[in-house]
């Protein structure tokens, strides 16, 4: 599904991604977990092909493609996701707008017939619902005026919304109380499938007692420091990211 | 005598601007039984125009356009051309009545039936104007206005009989036809004691053409004016227009303009709010590309109290196009209470593309809330990527950004078919479909 070798990153010239592997197959939930200015938003961006994120060195496929010339279009069409950190806020552009736009063009360019417009309704009514969001900020401009954790749950939406293959999470949990961290970690689970993958950024275990990984990496430095199980979530809670700094240092 | 004097000020005007198209060598003035007072009138804006030429960027209000370089053609007053009725755009809204001008005329026989309430007088039929069509503003100060009396040739008043509310909109459709017509027209738009109307005044044509329209709109106790513009012509014409709205005690004004198809323009709006309780609110978008530049250029201005006025103006720029928007708001000393709200937002689209926002108040009364604001920028690279990240191509996604700039302005518009008007001139400059406006 997903394949990063040796990946190097630059942003403003400066490395911050220096020589990330990683290997994401069906299915899998990984998390990557990491201190802060580690590099896991960078690491998101250059994924979803994000302007002034330069891979220097090493490669990214996904779905079989080598994606790292692509545009971030035709990166969500191959069914790239990315939930961002801080998810913009666009004036004038309701939500139901942007997600009717973004689903179309997605369906567009894999083939598909577009949705008519009351297909399209149905779908985003049933997906609001099943997310506990209030149908009023369908007609709000996209994350305009909205709470932290309105704006999250609107990345899970639009995550519904446009079924990708593999969503990236970053810091999803960030911002939420533990009644809106149920809710988007319900909406995730419930996208689990055999074909769909999922990478969780985090910097706490926290979300990941509701989303439960299959794998846990731990990046520091620009690199992933060390792989395992679930229980890896946990020992880092307890000791922290004391001993990757010192690694670091 | 003068007759003589009109010529003479031709030959040096044209003398003095080489290659320039204001002034058409064959234009004849007279000999068309105009009555004195339009005869009159012609003279003086000649005699005008030849002491002043075309402003220069030395001019007050002039700085940031200058009209010279911009019309490589020149143009032809009262040049033939004629459009037949099946070649006439379709009207912008259905249910509405047509008033048709071709090359500055009037041509009755394209129009349709005015309703009851509705009077049409044509210019040369006017033996006693009224001072809002003769006494229009210092011609000295603006050539612009002199050209348009010494080559006044046809117009009309329109009356909206007092108490009457006209429900369907009326259409006043300026057509441009021929080789490179140049038209003055003059229009006045009264609309008496506490009567209300939509006009939509639509400017089109498929070739090159100048028009330099003067309009006055009177708006009596109590009336309610909508007027909505519409610059529909083509990248090789320009349009040069001074619109002054003179607002009696409470009356209401509305009014919008969309350009984006001209070579080069300026509009000037005044805004005359006379007596108290007056609401009077101008707004407009532009779009512009490749080498076309167009000006707005506001003025309100707040004689009496309890007056709000409103200029709200947005635009996109492209390639090397360039925007002036000039929008100052007078408060004079007995107009306490007065509420004045300007905005100019431009959005540029290349590293080339230009924007110049003028705004200035200036205030006699003590008691008054005014607020300006002025913004140049370029697109929102974050919410560019945003869009893209949800597989929106970069194309598109502009556009959805663009639109939703610009739509923001059509808010006010009170009637949602004339908003759609406007949204459908967007999204066709966009090449979009209509239905990415957000509401
Ligand atoms: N646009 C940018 N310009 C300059 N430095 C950046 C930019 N984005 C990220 N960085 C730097 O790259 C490093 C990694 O940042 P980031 O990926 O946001 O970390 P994390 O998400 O793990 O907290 C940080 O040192 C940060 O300052
Ligand atoms: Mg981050």
């Amino acid at each position: 599904m997903l394949k990063i070798e040796n990946l190097h990153a630059t942003v403003a010239d400066r490395e911050v991604l220096k020589g990330l592997t990683l290997d994401i197959k069906p299915g899998e939930v990984h998390a990557i977990m990491g201190p802060n200015g580690s590099g896991k938003s960078t690491l998101s961006y250059v994924l979803a092909g994000r302007d002034g994120y330069d891979i220097t060195e090493g490669s990214i496929n996904f779905m079989g493609q080598d994606i790292g010339e692509m545009e971030p279009e035709e990166r969500a069409a191959l069914g790239l996701f990315l939930a961002f950190q801080y998810p913009v806020e666009i004036p004038g552009v309701t939500t139901t707008t942007f997600l009717k736009t973004a689903l179309n063009a997605v369906r567009k360019a894999r083939g598909e017939k577009e949705l008519d417009p009351a297909s399209f309704l149905k779908l985003q009514k049933q997906k609001l619902t099943e997310l506990g969001m209030d149908a009023d900020m369908l007609k709000r401009g996209v994350n305009v005026g909205f709470s932290g954790g309105e704006k999250k749950r609107n990345e899970v939406l639009q995550l519904a919304m446009l079924q990708p293959k593999l969503a990236i999470l970053d810091e999803t949990d960030s911002g939420l109380d533990i009644d809106a961290l149920k809710v988007v970690a319900d909406g995730v689970n419930a996208l689990r499938a055999p074909d769909r993958s999922f990478l969780i950024i985090t910097h706490y275990q926290r979300l990941l007692d509701y989303i439960k990984p299959d794998v846990v990496h731990v990046l520091a430095k620009g690199k992933i420091q060390k792989t395992g199980g679930p229980e890896l979530a946990l020992e880092l809670e307890q000791k922290g990211y004391a001993d990757f700094y010192d690694e670091a240092a | 005598m003068a007759q003589a004097a009109v010529h003479s000020f031709k030959t040096e005007t044209l003398q003095r601007e080489e290659a320039m198209p204001w002034l058409a060598p064959a234009a004849v003035l007279g000999g068309d039984n105009a009555p004195a007072w339009i005869a009159a009138l012609r003279e003086t804006g000649a005699a005008s125009f030849a002491a002043t030429g075309l402003p220069t960027p030395a001019w007050e209000g002039w700085q940031y356009t200058n009209l010279r370089p911009l019309t490589p053609d020149v143009f032809t007053f009262d040049a033939a051309g004629d459009v037949a009725a099946q070649d006439l755009p379709a009207p912008l809204l259905k249910d509405s009545h047509r008033i048709v001008l071709v090359n500055g005329r009037l041509r009755p026989d394209l129009g349709t039936p005015l309703p009851d309430g509705v009077k049409l007088t044509p210019l040369m039929e006017i033996s006693e104007p009224e001072e809002e069509l003769a006494t229009v503003g210092s011609l000295a100060q603006s050539p612009l206005l002199a050209l348009n009396c010494a080559y006044m040739r046809d117009g009309f008043v329109l009356d909206i009989a007092p108490h009457r509310d006209i429900t369907r909109p009326i259409e006043i459709l300026f057509m441009t036809a021929g080789n490179s017509p140049a038209v003055y027209p003059r229009v006045l738009y009264r609309f008496g004691e506490n009567s209300g109307a939509t006009l939509l005044e639509r400017h089109a044509g498929a070739g090159a053409a100048l028009t330099n329209l003067y309009a006055g709109l009177v708006l009596k106790a109590a009336a309610r004016g909508r007027y909505y513009r519409f610059i529909d012509e083509n990248g090789d014409a320009v349009h040069v227009s001074r619109t002054v709205v003179r607002s009696h005690k409470s009356s209401d004004f509305q009014g919008f303009s969309s350009v984006s198809g001209v070579a080069a323009g300026r509009q000037e709006f005044g805004l005359e709010l006379l007596d108290s309780g007056i609401s009077s609110s101008i707004g407009g978008v532009y779009m512009l590309k490749g080498r076309q530049s167009h000006d707005f250029t506001i003025l309100a201005d707040h004689f009496e109290k309890d007056g709000t006025s409103v200029q709200h103006f947005k635009g996109v720029i492209d390639d090397q196009a360039r925007a002036v928007f000039q929008g100052k708001i007078h408060v004079r000393r007995p107009a306490q209470k007065t509420d004045g709200y300007q905005s100019h937002h431009a959005l540029l689209l290349s590293d080339q593309a230009e924007a110049s926002a003028k705004p200035e108040l200036e205030i006699y009364a003590d008691d008054v809330k005014c607020s300006h604001g002025a913004t140049a920028g370029m697109l929102d690279t974050d919410g560019l990527f945003y869009l893209q990240s949800r597989g929106i191509p970069v194309a598109e996604a502009k556009a959805l950004l663009v639109h939703s700039f610009l739509s923001e302005t059509l808010e006010k518009i009170t009637r949602d078919d004339v908003r759609a008007l406007y949204a459908a001139r967007i999204a066709a400059w966009l090449n979009a479909p209509v239905e990415e406006a957000a509401a």
